[in-house]
């Protein structure tokens, strides 16, 4: 591969692992907020 | 039977997310022009076209609420969370096409960023549904509600304005691949990876709304309990 090539797999790489983290990590953010509610919400029961 | 059919979306959307992904890996050609980094496209269009899409559902929404305000407390509230939901989906979406587009653009002008009329007019559409976001974080008093409304509906006004820009000024972003001028669209080897990748981005993107929608559909019900609690003592 020459250099432009490896810079080119270099960057798409990091493109596809930044959206993945935004989105994974977005959804780790909702999954975290939806226990807390639970949590609360369960708290407020008793 | 509501689990199972939730089971049901959440697994054909992986096995769509990652068949997106060969698609995108495996299947299309390397483009003659750009060489491998014109890959990003099938993470960074979908991206947009889902930003968008969430963003006229937060436009509805934020309709619907000022509409059922006064005479629907619960028609209003669901409208509320549907706004709410779709602004903020629709900003992690756009989030990625700001961070994709400039390593795209990087590799192919040569520059992280320049300041043309859709690169700012996407930023720009950014920053309102995240001042929209942050009101609704930080703002308190029976008028939040209402001012995010009218704050979405004016930010969904800049969405035909970021997809009109490439055709209304010259640009340094590339005019538009689909429904451009003659001469325009994608080879047809690329066509249907770029097609398996909107529809798994749309599966995901509608995934994830309906869990932010839920969300905030238990929060308002657990402040209402809380509320009437309040009153009660």
């Amino acid at each position: 591969m020459d250099q432009r090539a490896i810079l080119d797999h270099q960057f798409l790489v990091a493109a596809y692992a930044i959206t993945w983290a935004v989105q994974l990590g977005y959804v780790a953010w909702l999954a975290l907020k939806w226990r807390a509610q639970k949590r609360n919400a369960a708290r407020n029961r008793q | 039977m509501k689990k199972l059919a939730i089971g049901l979306y959440v697994a054909v959307t992986v096995a769509l997310m990652v068949w997106g992904y060969y698609q995108a890996i495996y299947v299309a050609p390397t483009d003659a022009m750009q060489g491998e980094i014109f890959r990003i496209i099938f993470y960074h269009v979908p991206s947009a076209s889902v930003a968008f899409l969430f963003f006229a559902v937060s436009l509805i929404g934020s309709i619907g609420y000022l509409a059922f305000r006064r005479n629907r407390d619960g028609w209003a509230q669901i409208a509320d969370a549907w706004a709410l939901a779709g602004a903020e989906v629709g900003v992690v979406f756009c989030t990625v096409v700001l961070l994709t587009g400039p390593i795209w653009g990087r590799r192919a002008w040569g520059i992280w960023w320049t300041w043309d009329a859709r690169l700012t007019t996407t930023l720009v559409l950014w920053l309102i549904y995240v001042s929209y976001l942050l009101l609704r974080r930080f703002a308190a008093g029976p008028q939040m509600q209402t001012y995010a409304a009218v704050l979405g509906i004016f930010g969904a006004l800049d969405v035909p304005i970021v997809y009109m820009s490439n055709r209304w000024w010259r640009t340094q972003h590339p005019a538009p691949v689909f429904g451009g001028s003659e001469g325009s669209g994608m080879d047809p080897s690329m066509v249907h990876p770029f097609l398996w990748n909107m529809l798994a981005w749309f599966c995901w993107g509608v995934l994830i709304l309906g869990i932010r929608y839920s969300v905030e559909r238990q929060h308002q019900k657990f402040a209402a309990q809380e509320a009437q609690e309040a009153l009660n003592a």
